[in-house]
C-alpha cells in the first residue's frame, strides 16, 4: 500500500513538476538537426566559395550573393522562380474561387466530405504519379497532341511540355489544392444574411457577388495566393519534370551546384535567396492567417 | 433557407459548377491518366488506348526497380509515422498543457519545417550530415530523421487541435474524483484526443510516402524511395511499370484519407496549420 503512494507521488512530481521531459525528446531532435544545419547553411553561403570544399575557411564574402546578382544565368533563374508562382499564384486563383465556394456553401455535408476526399488525396498524392499523368497528357507524343493529330486538327506535335507553360500547368496542379484548402475556411465565414441584407436591399446576384462575398473573401484570396506563392517558388520536381531542365529556376540550381558541381557555398547562398524569399511571404501570409482565423488559417 | 438565397444559388449556380469543373478536371485527370497507362495494353498509352490488361501490374510485381522502391517507402512511412507521432503527441501535449514564456516560439519552431522550402530543408541536413560526418549522410537513420522533421507538423498540428477542442473540465472532475494527474490524464485525456493522434499519424505516414524533396540528397542506389525512383525513370521515359506503381500509391492515399475522414471532422479541416 505504502509502496503504491509512494509511486503515484513519483508519477505524480514528473507529470506536475518535470513536463518540460515531454517536449524534450523533440526539442533535442529540432535542435540538432534543425536549426544548426539551418544556421550552418546561412553561414556556409557567406563563406568564401571555393569548388569541392565544404570545410569551414572563415573568409566571410558576399561573393556568392553578388554572384547570383551579377550573372545573368542565376539572376534570370530567380526572375521566371518569381514570375512563374506569381502567374501559378493568380491562375490557382481563378481555378480555385468556384469549387472552394461549392464545397463552403452548399449545405450536403455527405457531397461536402466527398469533395473534400478528392481535393486532399489530390494534395496527398505523391507529386511525381501527378506529374507522371501530366506528362503522358501533354509530352509530344502524348494524348492532347495525339489527339489533336488523329482528327487532323495539327500536323505535328505542339510543344505543351518541357516549357514555362508546362511548368505553369504542372505548379497549378501541385498547388490548386492548397489554394482551395485556404478559401473554404474564410467563404463558409461569410454570414449569408449578408448576402441576404445586399439582396434585400436590391442587388442582383452577380452584383452581391463581387461587391460583397468576393471582399469579404480577401483575406482568404490573400493567404491562398501567398502560400501558393511560396510553395510554387520552392518546387523542385515540377520545373525538372515538366521543364526538362529547359526551364531553370532556382531549385534546380541549388541542386545542380551541390549534387554535380560541388560548389557548397555557391549552392547553400542560391538556397538562402530561395528560403528568404519564400520566408517573405509566408511571414505576410501568417499576418493576414492570424487575422482571419485567429491564428488558425 | 430563405427565397432569395435559394434564387442566389440558383443563378450563380451554374457558373459555380463550371468552375468546380474545371478545378477537379484540373486536380483529377492526371490522377486517371496514371491509373489508365498502368492499366492499358500497349507499350504506353496512346491516343486512342489500345484495351485494358493487367500486364503493367505483374511486371510491376516481377520489377526489382519499383517494387523495391515501393516497399522501402512503406517501411521508411511506417517507421517515420511510430517515431513522429511518439515525439509529435508528447511535444503537443507540452504545448497546449504549460504556457510558459516562449511556448508561442516553441510551437511556430516545430511548425516551422512547413514554410521551409524542402529542397533547402534537405540540402541544410545534407550539408550538416556530411560536413560533421557522423555516418548520417546518404544512411537510412539519416533518411528517418529528415523525414521526422517534415511529418511531424502534422502531427503536432493535428494533435493540438484536438486537445484544443477538448474540455479540461473532464479531466479536473476525474482529479477532483481522487485520480493522479497521470491516470486522469491517461483514462479521460487519451481516449478523447485519440482521433487526433490516429488523424495526424495517418497524414505522417501519407506524407512521408510521397516526400520528394528531402529526399532528393539522401537517396542512394540501396535507399532508394518510390518518389525518386519514379522521378528518375521519368527523366528518361514513361513506363507504364511505373504507373502500375502508381496505381498502388493512390489506393494507399485513398485508404488514408478515408480513414481521416472518419477520424477528425474533415469541414473543419483546413489542412494547413502554419499557426
Amino acid at each position: 500500500m505504502e509502496d503504491i503512494k509512494d509511486k503515484n507521488n513519483f508519477l505524480r512530481i514528473f507529470y506536475t513538476y518535470r513536463p518540460i521531459l515531454l517536449v524534450l525528446p523533440a526539442l533535442i531532435l529540432f535542435i540538432i538537426f534543425f536549426i544548426i544545419p539551418v544556421l550552418s547553411m546561412f553561414v556556409l553561403a557567406f563563406d568564401k566559395p571555393v569548388t569541392g570544399v565544404l570545410d569551414l575557411q572563415g573568409k566571410w564574402t558576399l561573393k556568392s550573393f553578388l554572384r547570383i546578382y551579377n550573372r545573368s544565368l542565376y539572376f534570370d533563374a530567380a526572375v521566371t522562380s518569381v514570375s512563374l508562382a506569381a502567374l501559378a499564384s493568380l491562375i490557382t486563383l481563378i481555378i480555385g474561387y468556384p469549387l472552394a465556394y461549392l464545397i463552403a456553401k452548399t449545405e450536403n455535408v455527405a457531397r461536402n466530405t466527398f469533395l473534400m476526399i478528392l481535393v486532399l488525396c489530390a494534395m496527398q498524392l505523391d507529386m511525381v504519379i501527378r506529374l507522371f499523368g501530366l506528362m503522358v497528357l501533354m509530352g509530344d507524343n502524348g494524348l492532347i497532341n495525339g489527339a489533336l493529330m488523329y482528327f487532323n486538327i495539327i500536323e505535328k506535335p505542339i510543344g505543351l511540355m518541357y516549357n514555362k507553360l508546362g511548368v505553369l500547368v504542372g505548379l497549378v496542379q501541385f498547388s490548386l489544392p492548397f489554394m482551395v484548402l485556404s478559401l473554404i475556411g474564410i467563404i463558409r465565414g461569410i454570414s449569408p444574411a449578408v448576402v441576404e441584407a445586399s439582396r434585400s436591399l436590391g442587388a442582383s446576384p452577380n452584383q452581391a457577388f463581387w461587391k460583397i462575398i468576393i471582399p469579404l473573401s480577401m483575406p482568404g484570396i490573400l493567404a491562398g495566393t501567398l502560400l501558393v506563392f511560396a510553395i510554387s517558388i520552392s518546387s523542385y520536381i515540377v520545373p525538372a519534370l515538366m521543364g526538362g531542365w529547359k526551364v531553370m529556376v532556382m531549385p534546380l540550381h541549388v541542386y545542380q551546384q551541390i549534387a554535380e558541381m560541388g560548389k557548397w557555398q555557391f549552392g547553400s547562398a542560391i538556397a538562402v535567396v530561395l528560403f528568404c524569399t519564400s520566408l517573405l511571404s509566408v511571414i505576410v501570409y501568417q499576418r493576414v492567417a492570424i487575422r482571419i482565423g485567429g491564428g488558425r488559417a | 433557407m430563405s427565397k432569395a438565397k435559394i434564387r442566389e444559388v440558383n443563378e450563380l449556380g451554374t457558373l459555380v459548377k463550371i468552375g468546380s469543373g474545371i478545378a477537379l478536371a484540373i486536380l483529377l485527370i492526371p490522377v486517371f491518366i496514371v491509373v489508365l497507362t498502368g492499366l492499358n495494353s500497349g507499350d504506353h498509352l496512346t491516343f486512342p488506348p489500345e484495351g485494358i490488361s493487367l500486364r503493367w501490374i505483374f511486371a510491376f510485381f516481377r520489377s526489382e526497380e519499383f517494387l523495391s522502391a515501393f516497399l522501402f517507402s512503406f517501411g521508411l512511412a511506417l517507421i517515420t509515422m511510430t517515431l513522429s507521432t511518439i515525439f509529435g503527441t508528447l511535444a503537443a501535449i507540452f504545448i497546449t498543457r504549460f504556457s510558459f514564456p516562449g511556448s508561442q516560439l516553441l510551437r511556430a519552431l516545430f511548425l516551422s519545417p512547413l514554410i521551409l522550402p524542402g529542397i533547402v530543408l534537405g540540402l541544410a541536413l545534407y550539408i550538416f550530415y556530411v560536413s560533421t560526418d557522423i555516418g548520417l549522410a546518404r544512411s537510412y537513420p539519416g533518411m528517418v530523421i529528415a523525414h521526422m522533421l517534415v511529418t511531424m507538423p502534422y502531427v503536432i498540428g493535428t494533435v493540438s487541435a484536438s486537445l484544443f477542442n477538448f474540455d479540461l473540465n473532464l479531466e479536473q472532475a476525474a482529479r477532483s474524483l481522487g485520480a493522479s494527474p497521470l491516470t486522469a490524464f491517461r483514462k479521460v485525456t487519451l481516449p478523447n484526443i485519440s482521433n487526433g493522434v490516429m488523424a495526424g499519424s495517418v497524414f505522417a505516414f501519407i506524407v512521408s510516402f510521397g516526400q520528394f524533396d528531402v529526399s532528393l540528397f539522401m537517396a542512394t542506389p540501396n535507399n532508394t524511395p518510390l518518389p525518386i525512383a519514379l522521378y528518375w525513370s521519368l527523366r528518361y521515359t514513361f513506363e507504364p511499370t511505373a504507373a502500375a506503381a502508381g496505381i498502388f500509391a493512390i489506393a494507399l492515399v485513398i485508404t488514408s484519407m478515408l480513414i481521416t475522414s472518419k477520424l477528425v471532422n474533415l469541414q473543419k479541416f483546413s489542412g494547413v496549420k502554419f499557426d
